[in-house]
């Protein structure tokens, strides 16, 4: 009797770790390495918004490296999906859209503000009152 | 009290408000987060509407890195969703009011 107890559990005991080499356990994704970017992709697109204060140029760089990490790592899991866990993966995900939209912003405003400098100049945006007064005399 | 006057002092001017003087679409924020410090909300969004979902990002993402939400990469879009919609809001309603220079 006891031996059979025994033998049941060295049995299940021994399913599991095969699971577990299987990378398909009853524990998650805990075995599974995370991928290497993920994190650096989420943080680089927070700050590209978080950033709009430098004429946008931080923030379309921070973008745009996130934007080039996540397609790098995106092969990555496509090349080998059991190697790496879910969490990671979603955190990319979430990483490259908030990179793309912080890219769009930080880029439309560089833009604005290299249409404000070719259209009224920087003598024009340097001196607003005299640029008004003469836009008021025509 | 002493951070208060501390960052009251050291505020950072904005480089395109000092230059171009245009302001820019965080420009408020300084002010609008210490307002936030004394405890006045409604100042606070008066003077930049996303400085409560910017702090509520930028906070709920270590605790996101330590501890491994599941649901929440969908958070964060979501907080960062917001935080671009009312800046870019705000900011036309900026221009529109003449409030920019």
């Amino acid at each position: 009797m006891l031996f059979i107890f025994t033998k049941s559990i060295i049995t299940k005991s021994s399913e599991i770790t095969e699971n577990q080499q299987g990378n398909t356990n009853i524990f998650g994704d805990g075995h599974r390495e995370s991928l290497p970017n993920a994190t650096a992709v989420l943080v680089l697109g927070i700050i590209s918004i978080a950033t709009c204060w430098c004429y946008g140029v931080i923030g379309t760089a921070c973008g745009i490296i996130a934007l080039v990490l996540a397609r790098k790592d995106f092969s990555r899991y496509h090349l080998e999906p059991l190697r790496y866990s879910v969490s990671s993966y979603n955190n990319l995900k979430a990483g490259r859209i908030c990179a793309i939209i912080g890219t769009i912003l930080s880029a439309l405003y560089l833009v604005i503000i290299i249409v404000a400098i070719a259209v009224i100049g920087v003598a024009g945006l340097s001196h607003p009152d005299q640029m008004f007064r003469h836009y008021q005399s025509y | 009290m002493g951070l208060i006057t501390f960052l009251q002092q050291h505020m950072l001017p904005c480089p395109a408000k000092a230059l171009l003087h245009i302001e820019c679409p965080g420009c408020g924020m300084q002010r609008s987060l210490i307002c936030l410090l004394q405890g006045d909300v409604s100042k606070s969004l008066h003077y930049h509407p996303a400085t409560i979902p910017m702090l509520l990002l930028i906070g709920f993402l270590p605790f996101h890195l330590k501890y491994k939400f599941t649901k929440g990469g969908n958070i964060i879009v979501f907080l960062q969703l917001v935080v671009a919609i009312i800046t870019v809001a705000f900011y036309i309603y900026k221009v529109y009011n003449h409030k920019i220079f």
